[in-house]
């Protein structure tokens, strides 16, 4: 039995409150997003608590785990860095970013430092062309970024 | 200076988003005579007679939109505005939610009152979180204030806001994924019919509205339709929030009439090109849009009838500015890749075809492309044109169409030489600083 | 006067038709892959598509399925337009597919093998390598899923979300790296109907473990009957060696056995659809089989055994029949001619449901175990056994029977297919026909009868109860 979807029921019923009868499939993705903030990922048992909770089939919810991009299945590192290498981004310095993110972090963008601290990946547009190039740190956008801007942002992530 | 102001017509400041500075601005009393002194026929008509078009990039007209929701059909109707902005080069509706949160609320309402609509939905993509943050404080503030729940303005009208956000997903930014994703599920795309305005979200009839589209609706129910058409030109009345960005001096938000000049738009309130370097190639309006050169650009004004005479269109106005020395077969690697990561999967052209084409043009950028993938490429992008069950098929392959017209050469350069034609550079000299 | 027309010809549609369903309906051929008529429409392989004539000008091309009819519409099936992109159709779906066909389960019924040949016929054209997926991904013991064959079409996931309504398949991932798989909490495992999706299946991406390499789909005949596991009736195939590929290399059992069951469309009935009950028949005719008449375990000529009955019966008091529920309308026809005025007869349920078996649902699995009880009560009444003092004779026919029930001391005669303990404490024991070993038919719960016929012979030591029933009749009349 999920502890985090029990603790977070109350959450959920207020959620169901707004919208209109009939709209609990809808809840879907806001819970797993909350469920993701409390535990850092959705894990199996959350899977089976929130199904039942909410009375969809299984396999929806699994389904959406899938094929969004912000949803996982797995813990990641403590400051999940996204580099965005869309378009502008990269007309701006994406790979130059990239490459000093991996430098300075001794991993290769898909995988996590030993430590746990960070995790590094690629990302598609974000949204932000005008302040290109950017990398999101969790849920914050870092915009136009520089060499001596990631040194600082590093540092200032423990 | 880009003409006349319509959205941006206030100064961003540290609280310009509040209510209070919304109210003092006039905020929620055009809501307030709607509701108290007109019938929903009477708004839609006024957006009908605007000629208001679409933001979204489809340009549909959008009073032809709402009036295909019939009133008193016995179901629940829909509004959803699409703040999903996933278009590479797009990021106007961005300022709208973080700047302005409150005249999209407020827009909202007046057409949910118009369509007839009391559960009105904001799909925010997932990677928006300060937008979101700002418009759910905005509606917050809103609820408190009594412009959403019971009874508003002591009238009949009742009306709630959901703000959903998306995980993400490019197409959940088209209207009927976005609304399969509303439903909780993936956000596949449906084929249309039945139109979404019959059988939408829920199978309920639905209005899936930018949000930019939606911040023009007070201000054409505020100082009316004629007022409106002053602005822009016949064709394309009003203004549009263009994001432009690449390799100008000033990226950016900036709200453009209909019918200004292209080219003084770039070079004066842009500030030109980074490094005084020359324009090579312009995306006018998100990724998906034919890429113009820098000569096409010349004599261009920022319309509809303009630009589709050019062979291209306005789009989501995301304009990307390529500045000389910039590899065009690199960067429609990035495209390629980006719309073979978003593809849904559901249909064959576009699920086989996006990655068809990333492959291929991997392959050149490797050095092992043969003549013949320029006209594959070409062959794919065809077999995506107009068979698909939206519109992303489609535009990757207007986009790579569009590439291989205007820049042919670097791509038969790169095949023969196994090399770029100009270095193989995205970044021009001085965009990146170390 | 015509509602639209197909290739100039005019065609009535239904309300609320579309050109494909109109179109099919009234004999024209439009391909599909994803378009299945006892499914919602998902409109997603685009094979289907059809020109649209535009009086403007300008047609339109556009999935037949998704197209409502308009009155007066002019379609176009095989216009140039329409051929050229069904190639392009077919190039894309067959750009990753590897072509195992020499390998494959469902050359020789695969939809796409017979597309590729009468639309396309071209080699692929791509320079690039195929995208790799998983293979003989097992969704449960029963069904495996080769993904690099998958076209995903999404027929098998609408079919548990519609018809079986377990909701146990989906598509995970998105673009060219999705993948079908099943629900992780084992519901497709419990889905008696999870087998359908093999038949649904345009290519060979989902496949049957229990058919899996066992023959070519052309060596095998496919015989029309009529599943026996509950009052459903569900009209099947039964699958077995064509009489000319009976190799004689061969080990005889295969020449005689049932390669596998499929659903074989009665509207009335079934649909398009069986239970995996269904599927494994062959676990219930091929169980070892009774073949040798017996008098009370000592081994007689089938004769022999025949006569002994009739003198019993003759000799009988107060016979009794427990008539079997499994039996045809035919026999029941000839059991009642020839000993239904001598014997008391009681219908007895042969088969009850087993630990674990659903029991009964809304989709087509009936309570009643057994194919033919309705016409049994019709026949013989609806009242359950019941022996007095006086019996003095029981003839069991047919399985089922407790005999620890029957009372002591009572003659038995008994009628089984299969090997049993029971066989060798019976006074006269007789082996009987099993239902593929002949033709007959059954009426369902719902007073719908469907026809069964033979696909092997029987053993000559072997008796068709049809034709014993007149052999054991006397002259003597019910002792009142």
């Amino acid at each position: 039995m999920s502890q985090i979807v029990s603790r977070l029921t109350p959450y959920f019923e207020q959620l169901k409150k707004r919208l209109p009868a009939g709209f609990n499939s809808s809840l879907v993705l806001p819970c797993l997003r909350r469920i993701q903030e409390e535990r850092g990922f959705v894990a199996d048992e959350d899977i089976t608590a929130l199904v039942t909770y909410l009375g969809v089939p299984r396999m929806q919810v699994e389904q959406v785990l899938s094929y969004y991009t912000q949803f996982r299945r797995k813990p990641i590192g403590r400051w999940h860095l996204q580099v965005c290498h869309n378009v502008t981004c990269s007309m701006r310095g994406a790979e130059h970013a990239l490459d000093l993110l991996q430098k300075r972090l001794h991993i290769k963008s898909g995988q996590t430092t030993t430590d746990g601290r960070f995790t590094l990946s690629t990302v598609e547009c974000l949204g932000s062309c005008g302040t290109a190039p950017v990398v999101m740190v969790n849920d914050t956008y870092h915009e136009s970024m520089t060499g001596m801007k990631l040194d600082a942002l590093l540092e200032s992530l423990k | 200076m880009t003409g006349a102001k319509w959205i941006m017509n206030f100064p961003v400041t540290a609280t310009s988003h509040s209510l209070a500075d919304y109210r003092a601005r006039g905020g929620y009393e055009t809501l307030q005579k709607v509701l108290t002194s007109m019938k929903p026929d009477d708004v839609t008509k006024e957006v009908t007679a605007s000629g208001l078009l679409g933001h979204g990039g489809a340009a549909f007209p959008v009073g032809r939109k709402w009036a295909v929701i019939k009133p008193n059909d016995g179901q629940p109707h829909h509004l959803c505005a699409n703040a999903d902005e996933g278009e590479p080069g797009t990021f106007k509706d961005r300022w709208v939610l973080e700047h302005a949160p409150h005249l999209l609320l407020e827009s909202m309402l007046i057409t949910s009152y118009a369509i007839g609509c009391r559960h009105s939905f904001v799909y925010i993509r997932g990677e928006f979180d300060l937008p979101y943050r700002r418009l759910q404080a905005a509606a917050d503030e809103a609820y408190e204030a009594g412009y959403f729940g019971e009874r508003i303005f002591g009238t009949d009208f009742s009306c709630d806001v959901f703000v959903y956000r998306g995980a993400g997903s490019y197409v959940c930014g088209e209207a009927s994924g976005l609304l399969t994703s509303i439903e909780g599920k993936k956000g596949y795309p449906r084929n249309r019919p039945p139109r979404l305005t019959v059988k939408g979200l829920y199978q309920r009839p639905t209005v899936v509205n930018n949000v930019e589209t939606l911040a023009n609706i007070t201000g054409i129910v505020a100082r009316g339709a004629e007022t409106f058409r002053k602005m822009g030109t016949a064709k394309s009345p009003g203004t549009q929030l263009v994001s432009i960005s690449g390799h100008v001096n000033k990226p950016g938000v900036y709200e453009v009439e209909y019918g200004y000049p292209l080219a003084k738009f770039i070079y004066e309130d842009c500030g030109g090109m980074l490094g005084g370097n020359k324009l090579k190639a312009l995306i006018p309006g998100g990724i998906s849009t034919k890429v113009l050169t820098g000569d096409d650009v010349a004599p261009l004004t920022y319309d509809h009838a303009s630009f589709d005479g050019a062979g291209s269109s306005l789009g989501s106005g995301g304009m990307i500015a390529i500045a000389d020395g910039t590899c065009m077969v690199r960067l429609l690697q990035v495209m390629l890749r980006f719309y073979h990561h978003e593809s849904c999967g559901q249909c064959t052209p576009c699920r086989e075809g996006m990655g068809w084409m990333h492959r291929i043009i991997d392959r050149i950028v490797a050095g092992k492309g043969v003549p013949e993938d320029i006209e594959r490429l070409i062959a794919i992008s065809n077999a995506n044109d107009g068979t698909t069950i939206c519109g992303m098929g489609d535009a990757a392959g207007y986009a790579t169409v569009g590439f291989i017209a205007k820049f042919r050469d670097e791509f038969e350069y790169w095949i023969e030489h196994k090399r770029s034609k100009v270095g193989g550079a995205l970044e021009v000299q001085g965009t990146w600083h170390a | 006067m015509p509602d639209f027309f197909i290739n100039g010809q005019p065609v009535h549609a239904e309300r609320d038709q579309t050109v494909m369903q109109a179109a099919l309906a009234a004999g024209f051929f439009i391909p599909y892959f994803c378009w299945h008529p006892n499914l919602s429409v998902a409109g997603n392989c685009r094979i289907c598509v059809v020109e649209v004539e535009d009086p403007k000008g300008g047609n339109w091309v556009e999935i037949a399925c998704n197209m409502p009819v308009s009155e007066g519409m002019r379609v176009l099936t095989d216009s140039d337009q329409v051929r050229e992109r069904r190639k392009e159709t077919l190039q894309m779906i067959l750009l990753n597919h590897p072509v195992d066909c020499g390998i494959c389960d469902k050359a020789g019924e695969c939809t796409l093998q017979d597309y590729h040949y009468q639309y396309y016929g071209a080699r692929s054209v791509s320079l690039d390598a195929k995208v790799h997926a998983t293979k003989f991904h097992p969704l449960s013991e029963r069904v495996v899923l080769d993904n690099e064959r998958c076209i995903l079409c999404s027929r098998c996931v609408r079919f548990t979300n519609e018809v079986s309504k377990t909701h146990s398949l989906g598509i995970q991932l998105r673009g060219d790296h999705s993948l079908v798989r099943a629900s992780e909490d084992g519901a497709f495992a419990s889905d008696p109907y999870s087998d359908n999706v093999i038949d649904i299946c345009p290519v060979g991406a989902l496949l049957s473990k229990n058919f899996l390499y066992k023959s070519r789909v052309w060596y095998l005949k496919a015989t029309p009957s009529v599943c026996p596991g509950c009052e459903r009736g569900c009209n099947v195939d039964v699958w077995h060696r064509k009489p000319e590929w009976k190799l004689n290399a061969l080990d005889p059992k295969q020449n005689s056995a049932i390669a596998r069951v499929t659903p074989r469309e009665n509207a009335q009935v079934n649909g398009p659809w069986i239970c995996n009950k269904g599927r494994d028949l062959a676990q219930i005719f091929e169980r070892p089989r009774a073949e040798q008449s017996m008098l009370k375990g000592k081994a007689v000529e089938l004769a022999a055994a025949v006569d002994a009955a009739r003198r019993l019966i003759e000799g009988a008091k107060k016979p009794v029949a427990l008539v079997s529920s499994w039996a045809s309308n035919e026999e029941f026809a000839a059991f009642q001619r020839a000993l239904g005025e001598r014997l008391v007869s009681f219908v007895k349920a042969d088969w009850l449901p087993q630990p674990g078996e659903r029991v009964e649902d809304d989709v087509l699995i009936k309570a009643d175990k057994n194919p033919n009880t309705r016409r049994a009560r019709e026949l013989f009444g609806p009242a359950l056994p019941a022996f007095t003092a006086e019996t003095d004779l029981v003839l069991v026919w047919g399985e089922g029977c407790n005999f620890a029930e029957l009372p002591r001391g009572v003659k038995v005669i008994y009628l089984n297919s299969y090997l049993a303990p029971e066989n060798g404490h019976a006074d006269v024991f007789i082996p009987i026909s099993v239902q593929t070993e002949r033709a007959g038919s059954y009426t369902n719960f719902a007073g719908t009868v469907s026809s069964f016929s033979a696909c092997f012979a029987k053993k000559p030591a072997v008796a068709h109860a049809q034709e014993l029933f007149a052999r054991l009749a006397t002259q003597s009349k019910v002792v009142a």
